[in-house]
Order: C-alpha cells, then sequence, then structure tokens
C-alpha cells in the first residue's frame, strides 16, 4: 500500500511545479498542530493551470504519454501533506479519525481500507463522485511514525490511472486490483470496509 | 588565442552569476536584511557553476550564507522569501524539519514559461542559508518528468558540488 502513497507523490512530482493561492488541502486543527511536534513535514502543493503547464511536455506521439497528458490536463490540483516524526505514538488515532471524517458519504465513498496490526500501517483511500464521476481522489496512510495525506482534485479515469505505471518513474499499477468503475467501487465499499 | 578563449569564458562565466535576475538579487537582499547577515564571496563561483551545472540547466546563480544569528521558523522564511517574489513564482515544496535547537526550511519556487521553467530554490538552517536559481530548458524538464526523483538528485548533488 505504501506504493500506492509514492506513487500519489510521484504523480504530484511529476506534474512539476504547482501553486497555492488557490485551493490548499485542508486539514483539522489538531491534525494541522502536528506540524509542531513532526520531526519533518513536507507540503506539495500543484494546481491545474501548472498541471495543463506540464502536460504540454508530454509527447502527442507516444501513447503512454498522450494518455498521461489527458489525466494530467482535466486535474485541478494535487496536494500532499506529510508528517514524519520520531518515536511512534506521536499522534493519536483520533486526530486521524478527526481527519477521514472529512471524507463521508454521500460526496466521499471510502473504497480502500487497510489495517495492519503488526506494522500499525493503515492507509484508506477516498473517491469523490460528481454525477456518477470520480471527482478526486484521497489516501491517507497512517504509519506508525508517519503520517501521509495525498489529495488528487479533479476528474479522474482509474483506467488511465494504472497507463502511467512504468512512466515518470511510477511503478507499475496492476489494472485487476484497481476498481474499474467508481459506481463499482461504491458497492463494494459498501459490503466491507476492511480490505 | 587560447588564453582568449579561457579569459572569454571566465567573463561570460562569471557574468551568468553575477548578474542575476531582479527576484535574485531581490530575494539575496530580504534574507540579508530579515536575517542581519551578508552573502559569502566565493572567488571563480561563475566558473565553477558553469562547469558543475547539469545539462538542460542554465543561468544558475547562488548565494550561500553563513552566521544567521536569528532564529527562523518556517512561516517567518516564507514570509521573507514571497516578498520578493512576484506573482508568476508559484511553491511547489515546502519542508520543514525540526533540528534539536532550531528547525531547517526549505522552499522550492517554480516559474514556468513558455518552454523553459524557472526554479528557486532556498535554504535555510539554523547558521546557514543558501539560495539556488536555474532554468530548465524542455530537454530538462521531460527528463525531470520521466525520472523526478533522480533529476532532484542530481540538481542537489550538483549545487553542492559548486558550494564546494
Amino acid at each position: 500500500m505504501r506504493t500506492t502513497v509514492r506513487s500519489g507523490i510521484v504523480i504530484l512530482l511529476l506534474g512539476l511545479p504547482p501553486f497555492l493561492r488557490t485551493q490548499a488541502m485542508q486539514l483539522p486543527p489538531d491534525v494541522e498542530k502536528l506540524s509542531a511536534i513532526a520531526k519533518e513535514t513536507v507540503e506539495v502543493k500543484m494546481d491545474g493551470p501548472m498541471l495543463r503547464w506540464a502536460s504540454k511536455f508530454l509527447s502527442a506521439e507516444d501513447p503512454d504519454e498522450r494518455k498521461a497528458a489527458k489525466l494530467i490536463t482535466n486535474l485541478k490540483g494535487i496536494y500532499v501533506r506529510s508528517f514524519e516524526f520520531d518515536k511512534e505514538g506521536a499522534y493519536t488515532s483520533a486526530e486521524v479519525e478527526e481527519l477521514r471524517a472529512q471524507f463521508r458519504p454521500p460526496v466521499w465513498s471510502r473504497v480502500v481500507g487497510v489495517r495492519s496490526q503488526r506494522e500499525g500501517d493503515n492507509v484508506d483511500v477516498f473517491f469523490k463522485l460528481e454525477d456518477e464521476q470520480m471527482a478526486g481522489i484521497v489516501v491517507i496512510a497512517a504509519e506508525a511514525k508517519e503520517l501521509t495525506v495525498v489529495n488528487i482534485v479533479g476528474p479522474i479515469d482509474v483506467d488511465q490511472l494504472s497507463d502511467l505505471g512504468g512512466e515518470f518513474g511510477i511503478p507499475k499499477l496492476n489494472a485487476k486490483t484497481l476498481p474499474k468503475s467508481p459506481i463499482k467501487s461504491v458497492a463494494k465499499a459498501d459490503k466491507g470496509d476492511q480490505k | 588565442m587560447k588564453s582568449l578563449r579561457v579569459l572569454t569564458l571566465l567573463l561570460c562565466a562569471s557574468t551568468v552569476a553575477a548578474a542575476g535576475d531582479h527576484e535574485f538579487r531581490s530575494v539575496v537582499h530580504s534574507i540579508e536584511s530579515a536575517y542581519n547577515v551578508h552573502h559569502m564571496h566565493l572567488p571563480l563561483l561563475g566558473v565553477a557553476l558553469f562547469f558543475a551545472r547539469p545539462a538542460g540547466v542554465g543561468g544558475l546563480k547562488l548565494a550561500v550564507f553563513e552566521g544567521l544569528k536569528t532564529p527562523t521558523d518556517t512561516a517567518d522564511v516564507t514570509r521573507v522569501i514571497e516578498s520578493s517574489l512576484g506573482p508568476e513564482w508559484h511553491l511547489f515544496v515546502k519542508v520543514r524539519s525540526k533540528g534539536e535547537t532550531a528547525g531547517e526550511t526549505t522552499l522550492i519556487y517554480a516559474s514556468p514559461a513558455g518552454t523553459h521553467m524557472r526554479m528557486l530554490i532556498v535554504n535555510v538552517e539554523p547558521s546557514e542559508a543558501t539560495v539556488v536559481e536555474f532554468n530548465l530548458n524542455d530537454r530538462a524538464i521531460k527528463k525531470w518528468m520521466k525520472e523526478p526523483g533522480e533529476e532532484a538528485d542530481n540538481h542537489s548533488t550538483h549545487s553542492h558540488r559548486a558550494e564546494q
């Protein structure tokens, strides 16, 4: 699941520069306070115009790059916030729950929820649906010493997302493990949270 | 004739470092004013930057400050830097690391312009600061997009080499 987080971050980075003054990621106050105690806080922000500018550098002749350009062009922004701590237990499960609570139905659907008792790694992936189209993805990765939130805003085709695998340093994504459509994803999420 | 070429190269390379554009000089000046410090004079910096630059990178400028006495925090550093930059500069990455006595802040700004992009990287540590600005051409941008992590490492290594 770390690969998912990494992929999100790399998707951000591939787009190159970003922008802040529009739609920054809002974190609950208690989570925002974590930056005071974190060993390292990383914030990455990219907005739509910058992503569209970056997409111009992808070749229209290369099929994979063309698909990637199409995906990036439609995005409104990509935001990442990551906190790294010196020791375990720096943040509470209640603080993470407060973060997760921002992404509630009917607007948001949790499509992936991973709980690792042994490693203590918890990952949640939320899809935002608008008019039966996926309009955003949020990934929350809570590890023992690290908390990462990735927010991709804009229409996203999951099939296109898997096409990015192997490009721009993004690991190959197994299309079979990705939800085929947002609607199916919601149904899956409703049946059982834990995967 | 060879001496003339070398002299011309030295002059050109020095000009790259010394000329700088408005924003770079303004950022350097802001740091000097805010933290009561002066950037160091590094002999033959222009030559070093000319030879140390990675492919596709041009207009490399570097300023190093030592002996910062005022404690800095990320919000303060961001405010100081952004007071010198125009709206075309976008904050891309902000990193705050907590040290034992004071923190370290790294800010990466980008300014896209047609087929190239200007990048400004500011790093402020408890006792020293570094400002680097450079242009990436379209080939370098494509390389960044192909292997972003590797390219970031390359730029970091080259900047450190030039600084030394």
